[in-house]
């Protein structure tokens, strides 16, 4: 790659390019927007291979800790521990630090901890200040504030030497220039140091950074670091890094200033045991990081005297931040982002940072799923708008070292940010006749419409051909005045794109004339008789009004097994309004749907839930929507993914899946590629359905890809849709990538929305695993509402189809 | 019985430590270091601790060898020798004890690091120098550095030995 190929698109047309700083803050809507594009323009290549990089490093380094789990809840237990009981940890800190002879300063205020850093440099007579990387230093904007008064100001870790060339906000809180490519580091070094010299490998790039640095490090008046964590009892600091750049900021300079939020106390040096194994998998998929120093500073050597330079005596100062912690301390929701240990787990991990970054997906300082709660905490509320980026996948959730709920997290901050806009009565009716929750109906209508779906698919359903027509085609061709074919979205799409935020692009997959709820009624119910096993099905709403037949299927296939089966009414289960940090009415959604089930639960059946998303909730999210403990155990106990159960009534009967299902019926081949719903993956439901097509024969290979973009309404906004399609494209290529091994899969997928964006992707068929196990089985006593099902799905694409076709003429005409 | 000394071998050279094994007589280790630095213009030592006067004693004669470095010395010498508190297994560091003259130096400063570790001073995991009853419970007074590998970089593209820190790392293992 060359230089000109990494300049920004719209600079082609003469437009000036958004810097990240530009966009820094996104207290605006717009502003989010303009970053999104930015960073898919410029630093999407860099930033998807750097965090993938992490990632699978991170999966490999923490399956290798053999008490990994164990070590999280230990870590967990301790953090918890350390925040509850801050006030009392202070005090204790101040005497270790001071018995040492060191010094305390605990800042209210970002404000308070520059003007004493400052004050310190002052009383040494500071003219060059060298630092390690420090994100509470960006937060506090310390460089901002020496510089003004004629301090130099010179970052020493690598990445943060390039950010200080270019002017530009860390883009990942690990490793904070993560979207620059070596090549845009060697033109970035080549215009600001105008050399000649070849910097065209990393070696020659990092021996001209060290070349300069190393001397700022021997004359410097000051070195300042942060601190990973600090130990109350005896003033210990963690520092944890690679280039020994911390080491030498604290050892060489006579003045070493620590500066770390309060956040990272905890008790005792004896419990720093458990995040020395954690922190270094987690962040950079390695065994352990190349320096970790545990200092009691200050030191006892002398500091460095280099001719020329006077000898002083050896000095260190902690700073400790508030800055707003304390306040999140006290919030029962956000005291959860305190746990953070800043190993950027979530971030790597995420489909939507590793293609845009933190730059997109981040504020003036933090970044990631993770980063909204520091930016409200820290700053204000409006600073976390691009917590929306947030799409509550959950694939964050397992890979945290200190189990941090973080889409609970920014599904809170939705909330709160709803509750920001300003009243409207349109709003307000559309929430009240679709059963919003009062506190959510000042949220924006595009919420509404997708934190309500199951009301606006209700009624889609019950006038399908009417609805299908209006939402099925989105662009209108014409001729022109001189007989040039153009094309115009359609006034329905453009309505709804304008109105409900769905972006014209996306098709939208057409109502059933049938729900699974009436389709079920009308299949044949074997008699119980016999049956031990008893299930209902939960007529999820996204299977009832879209993909009826994957429900038929799972029916098909438990009574085969000998299940006695039932299919609940269809009711929103707080999914979709959550999504939208509608969490009132995801909570009346919630309590709702346990209503439903109780007395089938109360009859003693297992619930089989066909959605994975709609799983995901009984499993996790109804803890913090459910009335107690109880009533959620009462139904996680209970919920399961349908292929998970199929294996477990194998196992309980003692069969072998090849005397259930026979491989030699398959109407798809031998060949699949399975792609698992990302919430799927997260509550451990991936497993069992690749071990029992591996089991039953079947040629089966995974995605890795950590979520397919869609991830429920996300990929249909007309904010999130080019970002969507361009998350996909990694799975997109690793569909064409095994297809051209060895020739075409048949894609299965058990999430809807996966679904649609493979249906995005591919003019292919699409199964769910349910689907393929129905056309397997020895008897098929369904086979026949199947057919049907697909009988009429047919029918409604082609009147789709016809309708289009006619409204073409009709435009000719 | 698992073999410390072996794991903490490969999991330091999957980390790009270098780790030579060496008898522990003074002519052995003479050697070895000799070997090491045969090419730098100064090798620094930090005083010992844990392993004797008498075995380091005959590094003090290798060519090179800078008796009380000043600082400017300290800034340009090549090679630091340094004595390791522990070795850790599971993860192949080393754990230096930071405050005796010398130590940051030479673990910090000079483009090679020799580490002397002694085999007994291996402990199975990180979190095992956490423990009172380990190491007589040094490793919670004391100020310490866990060093794994050379410094390293991945901010400038491909991973990249020998930032701010060493570029190679020696540890003479011995038995």
């Amino acid at each position: 790659m060359n230089v000109t190929e990494i300049e920004p698109k719209s600079a082609a047309v003469g437009v000036r390019a958004d810097t990240p700083r530009d966009v820094a803050n996104k207290s605006d809507k717009d502003r989010l927007l303009r970053a999104i594009r930015m960073s898919l323009d410029i630093e999407s290549t860099t930033v998807r291979a750097n965090t993938q990089l992490f990632n699978r490093g991170r999966y490999r380094a923490v399956a290798e800790l053999p008490d990994y789990d164990a070590l999280k809840d230990q870590a967990r237990r301790i953090k918890e521990k350390s925040i509850a009981s801050l006030p009392e940890l202070i005090p204790i800190l101040k005497s270790s630090v001071r018995a040492h002879g060191g010094h305390v300063f605990v800042a209210n205020t970002a404000e308070d901890a520059c003007r004493y850093i400052l004050d310190v440099c002052h009383w040494r007579a500071a003219k060059m200040v060298v630092k390690g990387k420090s994100i509470t230093s960006e937060e506090i904007r310390l460089n901002h504030i020496l510089e003004k008064e004629g301090i130099e100001v010179v970052e020493s870790d690598l990445a943060e030497f390039i950010l200080q060339l270019a002017d530009e906000q860390p883009s990942h809180f690990l490793a904070p220039a993560l979207h620059y490519s070596r090549e845009r580091i060697t033109a970035l070094f080549k215009r600001k140091f105008k050399t000649e010299l070849p910097l065209d490998t990393g070696e020659e790039l990092t021996r001209f950074a060290r070349e300069r640095l190393r001397d700022k490090f021997l004359y410097a008046d000051v070195g300042i670091t942060g601190a990973n964590l600090i130990a109350a009892d005896t003033g210990t600091l963690m520092l944890v890094e690679s280039e020994g750049n911390i080491r030498l900021a604290s050892y060489l300079p006579p003045v070493h200033i620590a500066i770390a939020g309060v956040e990272k106390i905890i008790p005792t040096r004896q419990e720093m045991a458990p995040f020395l194994d954690l922190l270094s998998a987690s962040a950079v998929g390695q065994k352990m990081s190349v320096y970790t120093s545990f200092l009691s500073p200050p030191l006892t050597d002398p500091p460095f005297a280099l001719p020329g330079k006077p000898m002083k005596p050896r000095e260190f100062h902690l700073v400790l931040i508030d800055n707003g912690r304390m306040q999140m301390r006290e919030d029962p929701v956000f005291k959860e982002a305190l746990n953070c240990i800043r190993c950027g787990a979530c971030l790597n991990s995420c489909a939507n940072f590793q293609t845009v970054g933190g730059h997109a997906f981040g504020g003036e300082t933090y970044s990631g799923g993770i980063g909204g709660s520091w930016e409200a905490g820290t700053s204000k509320l409006e600073n976390a708008r691009f917590s929306e980026m947030c799409t509550g996948c959950t694939r964050c959730v397992n890979q945290c070292p200190v189990r941090i709920d973080i889409p609970w997290l920014n599904e809170n901050l939705a909330r709160q940010l709803n509750q920001k806009e300003l009243p409207a009565t349109l709003r307000s009716v559309l929430g009240s006749v679709t059963g919003a929750a009062t506190e959510d109906r000042s949220a924006p209508i595009a919420k509404i419409f997708f934190g309500n779906y199951h009301y606006f698919a209700k009624w889609g359903t019950r006038f399908s051909s009417i609805a299908n027509l209006i939402s099925g085609d989105s662009k209108k061709r014409h001729k022109d005045g001189e007989g040039e074919v153009k094309e115009t979205i359609s006034p329905a799409r453009l309505l709804m794109e304008r109105w409900l935020g769905l972006d014209h692009r996306r098709g939208l997959p057409p109502f059933p004339k049938q729900t699974l709820v009436q389709a079920a009624r009308q299949l044949t119910a074997p008699s119980s008789k016999g049956r031990d096993t008893k299930v209902v099905v939960f007529a999820d709403v996204f299977t009832n009004y879209g993909m009826a037949r994957r429900g038929i299927a799972t029916i098909e296939v438990l009574r085969a097994l000998g299940a006695d089966v039932v299919v609940s009414e269809s009711v929103p289960e707080g999914r979709a309004a959550l999504s939208q940090g509608m969490i009132a009415t995801a909570k009346l959604h919630a309590r709702r749907a346990a209503m439903e089930l109780d007395s089938h639960v109360s009859d003693g059946r297992d619930i089989v839930v066909v959605e994975p998303s709609s799983l995901s909730m009984f499993r996790r999210e109804f803890s913090h929507l459910l009335d107690s403990k109880e009533r959620f155990e009462r139904f996680r106990s209970r919920a399961f993914e349908p292929v998970e159960y199929v294996v477990r009534m194998l196992a309980k009967s003692g069969r072998m899946a090849q005397q259930v299902f026979d491989i030699s019926k398959s109407k798809v081949g031998y060949r699949l590629f399975f792609h698992a719903h990302c919430q799927q993956k997260t509550i451990g439901c991936e497993e069992p359905t690749l071990a029992l097509f591996r089991e039953l024969g079947f040629d089966v290979v995974t995605s890795n890809v950590e979520c397919c973009g869609m991830a429920g309404s996300f990929g249909y906004k007309k904010d999130f849709y080019d970002l969507s399609m361009a998350v996909g494209a990694d799975l997109f290529g690793q569909v064409v990538q095994q297809d051209r091994n060895g020739g075409t899969r048949q894609i299965v997928a058990s999430g809807t929305s996966c679904t649609e964006q493979m249906h995005a992707g591919f003019d292919r068929s699409v199964l769910h695993p349910m689907e393929i196990l129905a056309s397997l089985l020895e008897v098929q006593e369904s086979a026949a509402k199947l057919g049907e099902l697909e009988e009429e799905d047919r029918e409604l694409e082609s009147d789709v189809a016809s309708l289009k076709r006619g409204r073409k003429e009709v435009s000719k005409s | 019985m698992v073999d410390l000394a072996a794991t903490f071998e490969e999991n330091a050279m999957e980390a790009s430590a270098m780790v030579w094994r060496c008898e522990r007589t003074p002519l052995s280790l003479r050697k070895a270091v000799g070997l090491a630095a045969h090419k730098a213009r100064g090798i620094v030592l930090s005083e010992p601790e844990f392993l004797g006067d008498s075995l380091i004693a005959g590094l003090r004669g290798l060519a090179g060898f800078i008796p009380r470095p000043d600082d400017d010395q300290l800034a340009t010498a090549d090679a630091g020798v340094t004595e390791a508190f522990a070795g850790v297994a599971s993860t192949g560091s080393v754990c230096v004890a930071l405050g005796r003259p010398l130590v940051s130096a030479t673990s910090l400063l000079m483009p090679l690091n020799i580490v002397l570790l002694a085999r007994e001073r291996i402990v199975a995991r990180p979190r095992d120098l956490f423990d009172p009853e380990c190491l007589k419970g040094e490793g919670l007074k004391r100020n310490l550095v866990f060093i794994t590998g050379p410094s390293a970089t991945a901010d400038m593209g491909p991973l990249v030995h020998g930032v701010h820190g060493p570029h190679r790392l020696l540890v003479l293992l011995l038995e």
